[in-house]
């Protein structure tokens, strides 16, 4: 599992994982290119399925699913170069999506730009609105960054409703289609690529930043802030860049959407709850993985819409989204990932070997909770016996 | 890891899409694909369009059904929401392959639907969509089944108020509209023309759907003294508004709102300080042209209480499909089906309990409105003359 | 130019309204000073009691305000059960971002059970003084909003005398302001907490109720009280109770005179307005001084 954000961690299952590379022996390296060969393997199936999947859906509405699954995960994973590199957590990203969409679709109605052009121009806007954002966000920690994230969504639905000569108001906005006379069969299948697309630059981007000196340091202000500040890492540019590259991601998720679309309606646009639901698909995949939001993108958006099928519309689905948000937080803060891979190695006995990344805050806790004696390879968070 | 779970999660739902898919498309029946606003904040409205589609269901079927199949409505849930309208009529007519659809309540969710059945080549009749810019979209294949357009509610208001003599004419006019197309039509179809009269515009709020506290504008209004205040609303803003207006004394000499007076419950929820509030309707139950009869009838044997417009707006929608089947004899999703259905209604005028409608080319019917009042604790038709109730109530009495 | 009938008409309902702010944003300032938490679920039970007080109402036609009865001891046991049984579970190192989500997430929850039980449709509370109002130099005060005025005053004050004035309010203040030291002198910060957590919540039933006489409630209705509310309470300095009924009153009146001029929407940005330019220029808050330092 290279995907892994955690520079240190070697929590593999299996107890050849850490040894493998260093051993002498003949035999662990044979196995290793088998793990190897069968991860390879699994990405060209991925791969395979990804691209035929249009060809070979049992109707055109599975398509539309789909788009509507690949654009929570470019959504989530572009939350989590923010929320996963470090550690703060926005729950006004719907703004960034919702300006991406409307950007999108004002530029092509009042600037008459092409489609396309006008999506990347309202993402690279975006990013520029981010800059100020940022700058005053990043500027306070916890409750405040919080509030002000918050606050952003909030204040931008009052403006898009309020501004109606301008934004359409509460009627919204009709964006124009793309290409223009294409049925709508095929419609679905150019835009599925399309978000398949904008994912696979997401993640490429994500991985390239996790294996660079930006991203070690990113990882750094997550771990504990205040140290790598005194380490000489920059830490306010280094958030304020990330915080930009999230915000354009989020915005071409947005854009993209709005031209596949074709609605605008600010209720839905600049919702708290389309922010709320990154978070949540961030958090349950795992912040720290490549795949972590994709993941819980695919987990939470296809119960979403299986609930939908299956039980109708009602407004039980945000009991659910609030039951597994509560669950995430109280239980698995680190997300499903190492939830699930902490389970396995207790089962297989070979957790005890791997070292375990520790952050400060964690240490902390350890120190703070005298006593109560946590396993090592326990992640579950004690209620701090004071 | 990630990836095998992706894979697996679009596989299951591939599956599970494969086996309900087929039910729609029996030759036996004709299924119909509707999406509705059950909640949210057309909820209202929306569950009145419901017992329209039902109705009109059960007494196509009672009858032996349309081109000799049974009628079956797939009603979807859309929340008031655009995003969800539109998947629902992917899922309608992609997944269960319904072979026609109706049209939900509300413009704002019938542009988004309109387009998709567009997309997909298929007939939209809809009982809800009457703003202008429903039918600035370029759709060729949407018809509105009622007998006017919004900005075309208020006509006989308009010519009456423009008929009293100078002395006796509202001087200045309050508007307040929610910020919907429908809504906010009705107001400023009437707005225009008073204008254009020369009568002042003393106060014009528009106000998000969401909005709960009127009491500023209900201060502005007031503050004002216009003669006239005009509500573009829909049912519990226009409440709202009223109680606000109530609880600061001003009282109009006219006052007329959209959609909230024709509520049954509007009475009780405003205090009972009705008489004298005036709405645009499409619709009468005591209307006697044939089908009517028949809808009041069967509808309040089935419900237990008469039709209100919402209801026979609906049960329109399916007069004016059925009437469409019946002359092309097909009812599928078929290509060459849904042109020959368009086709029928650009060219022929159809009866219906709201009247004879006819579409132009852009789907606008040709009709109008009725103005009705609360006169003597009975909301009455007093408007065009000669199909009136009762006598227009000028001015209005202090509420 | 507007009339000054208008301005003082504003002004008026600027107070009313400002009232109604000041209690709730005083439960959200006690949770902050405890806890350091924001608690996002603050305006969704007060919704919910705005609900029960509907739904009472409805069922068996008793007034709204009997019902604060049953809410306020109910919302008060269930604001200890919350610190006790959930907050109290989180890692105190990143309490402040996870303690958002999870009181995000129980607004959500809350949100979705209403919108199950009754609906999203939008319901008012239909009294027989609902339209009945008082004249006061030319301008109208709605008896209903009078009552909500009252109850978030009265609340508001009962709330300072026990903070101020008896051993619990003393033991909560010395929790909030140094909890090891509290603890060091004998104070019991745990259950201490619980109560200050249980206050708060009591105000949004009693806040909520005051909603329910005199507006339309429905159940996402609580994403807008909650951007207000946080806004007030970061301009009046995060943690003090006077410094947030002070910019409750004063967001609150500018509101309503805004309104005058500009549509109701557009009035209501000026508490972002007022939140991003507290935190550029002022993070401190112009009222408070340091955290939670005063009552």
């Amino acid at each position: 599992m290279r995907s892994d954000s955690e520079p240190r961690t070697t929590t593999s299952g299996s107890r050849t994982g850490g040894g493998g590379r260093t051993g002498p022996l003949a035999a662990p390296i044979a196995r290793h290119r088998v793990a190897l060969g069968m991860k390879l393997l699994l990405y060209a199936v991925a791969l395979t399925a990804l691209f035929t999947f249009p060809d070979v859906a049992p109707s055109r509405y599975e398509v539309t699913v789909a788009i509507t699954l690949l654009n929570y995960a470019v959504l989530a994973t572009a939350w989590n170069f923010v929320g996963g590199f470090t550690g703060y957590i926005s729950l006004g990203h719907g703004a960034f999506a919702g300006l991406g969409a409307y950007g999108t679709a004002l530029l092509v109605v009042k600037a008459e730009l092409p489609s396309f052009p006008a999506l990347f121009a309202a993402a690279a806007l975006v990013g520029l609105i981010a800059v100020p954002v940022g700058y005053a966000a990043l500027r306070v920690r916890g409750a405040s960054f919080v509030i002000v994230s918050i606050a952003l969504v909030l204040v931008l639905l009052l403006v898009f409703q309020s501004w109606a000569s301008f934004t359409g108001g509460s009627r919204g906005m009709v964006v124009p289609r793309p290409f223009p006379g294409m049925l709508r069969t095929e419609h679905h299948r150019v835009f599925y690529f399309l978000f398949a697309a904008l994912l696979a630059l997401a993640l490429v981007t994500w991985w390239l930043i996790d294996r660079s000196r930006f991203g070690l340091g990113l990882k750094s202000i997550r771990e504990d802030e205040d140290k790598a500040q005194a380490l000489g890492t920059p830490t306010f540019a280094y958030k304020l860049v990330v915080f930009v590259v999230s915000a354009v991601f989020t915005a071409l998720a947005g854009g993209l959407y709005a031209l596949w679309f074709g609605d605008l309606d600010p209720v839905f646009q600049f919702s708290i709850l389309s922010g709320a639901y990154m978070v949540l698909m961030a958090l349950l995949g795992g912040v720290r993985h490549l795949y972590g939001p994709l993941l819980g993108a695919l987990v939470v958006g296809y119960a979403l819409e299986y609930s939908k099928l299956e039980y109708g519309d009602t407004p039980l689905h945000l009991v659910t989204a609030g039951l597994l948000l509560a669950v995430v937080v109280l239980f698995m803060p680190d997300g499903v990932i190492p939830a699930v891979r902490g389970l396995a190695a207790r089962f297989l006995g070979g957790g005890q070997s791997s070292i375990r990344e520790v952050t400060a805050a964690e240490l902390l806790h350890g120190q703070r909770a005298a006593g109560s004696a946590a396993p090592p390879d326990s992640r579950t968070r004690k209620e701090v016996s004071s | 890891m990630a990836t095998v779970s992706a894979l697996a999660a679009t596989f299951a739902l591939g599956g599970c899409g494969g086996g309900a898919g087929s039910e729609g498309s029996g030759d036996d029946t004709i299924t119909i694909g509707v999406s509705l606003p059950l909640t949210g904040d057309f909820a209202e409205p929306g569950k009145g369009v419901e017992r329209g589609y039902k109705a009109w269901a059960k007494i196509v079927n009672d009858k032996g059904g349309l081109l000799g199949r049974k009628v079956e409505l797939k009603i979807l849930d859309d929340q008031s929401n655009a995003d969800r309208v539109v998947s629902d009529y992917e899922q309608l007519i992609g997944k269960d392959e319904v072979d026609l659809v109706f049209g939900p309540f509300s413009t704002r969710l019938v542009v988004p639907s309109a387009r998709v059945a567009e997309e997909y080549g298929m007939l939209f009749v809809e009982p809800a969509g009457a703003a202008p810019e429903v039918f600035e979209q370029g759709f060729k294949n949407l018809f509105y089944a009622a007998p006017a357009v919004a900005n075309d509610h208020y006509n006989h208001l308009a010519e009456y108020i423009l008929a009293l003599p100078a002395d006796q004419r509202p001087k200045s006019v309050a508007y307040s509209a929610m910020d919907d197309p429908f809504a906010q039509g009705t107001a400023y179809g009437l707005k225009d023309k008073l204008e254009a009269a020369g009568i002042k515009t003393a106060v014009d709020e528009v106000y998000p759907p969401n909005t709960t506290d009127f009491g500023p504008i209900a201060a502005k209004i007031a503050d004002s003294k216009a003669d006239m205040v005009v509500g573009g609303s829909q049912y519990q803003d226009g409440v709202n508004l009223i109680v606000a207006l109530q609880q600061l004394n001003y009282q109009p000499k006219i006052a007329a709102f959209s959609t909230a007076p024709t509520s049954p419950e509007f009475a009780e929820a405003i205090g009972n300080k009705t008489e004298g509030v005036l709405a645009p309707t499409g619709y009468t139950q005591k209307a006697d042209y044939p089908s009517n009869k028949e809808f009041v009838e069967k509808y309040t044997e089935q419900f237990g209480k008469a039709p209100e417009e919402d209801e026979a707006n609906a049960y329109t929608t399916g007069q004016v499909v059925a009437a469409a089947v019946e002359a092309a004899k097909c009812a599928s999703q078929d290509e060459e089906c849904q042109a020959k259905l368009i086709e029928f209604l650009r060219g022929n005028e159809v009866e219906t309990v709201v009247g004879p409608l006819k579409w132009d080319d852009k789907g606008r019917p040709q009709s109008a409105h009725m103005i009705q009042q609360w006169v003597d604790g009975e909301i009455q038709i007093v408007l065009p003359e000669e199909q009136k109730e009762a006598d227009f109530v000028f001015p209005k009495p202090k509420w | 130019m507007p009339s000054a009938g208008l301005v003082f008409q504003s002004v008026l309902l600027g107070l009313l309204l400002g009232g109604l702010y000041a209690l709730l944003a005083a439960g959200l300032t006690l949770y902050f000073g405890i806890m350091r938490v924001v608690m996002i679920a603050h305006s969704a039970f007060l919704i919910l009691a705005a609900y029960l007080a509907w739904w009472a109402h409805r069922e068996t036609g008793v007034d709204p305000l009997l019902t604060l009865v049953v809410t306020v001891p109910l919302f008060f046991l269930a604001g200890v059960a919350l610190q006790r049984l959930l907050l109290s579970r989180l890692s105190p190192v990143t309490l402040t971002m996870m303690s958002v989500l999870l009181t995000f997430a129980i607004a959500l929850v809350i949100e979705g059970l209403l919108g199950y039980a009754f609906s999203g449709t939008q319901r008012r509370i239909r009294l027989g003084y609902s339209s009945t109002s008082l004249e006061l130099f030319g301008a109208r005060i709605a008896v209903v909003k009078l009552i909500g005025f009252a109850l978030a005053a009265l609340s508001l004050l009962g709330l300072y005398l026990l903070l101020k004035h008896s051993r619990f309010g003393q033991a909560l203040r010395a929790t909030i302001q140094h909890r090891e030291a509290a603890r060091l002198l004998g104070i019991d910060t745990d259950r201490v907490a619980g109560y200050g957590f249980g206050l708060g919540l009591a105000t949004a039933a009693v806040g909520g109720t005051a909603l329910s006489l005199d507006s339309t409630i429905y159940p996402s209705l609580h994403w807008h009280w909650i951007g207000p509310l946080m806004a007030i309470i970061v301009v009046g300095g995060l943690g003090s109770v006077p410094g947030a009924a002070i910019a409750a009153m004063t967001l609150g009146m500018m509101q309503s005179l805004l309104q005058i001029e500009l549509a109701a929407t557009w009035a209501q940005t000026i508490f972002y307005l007022a939140l991003f330019g507290t935190l550029a220029f002022r993070p401190q808050g112009f009222f408070g001084g340091r955290l939670a330092q005063r009552f």
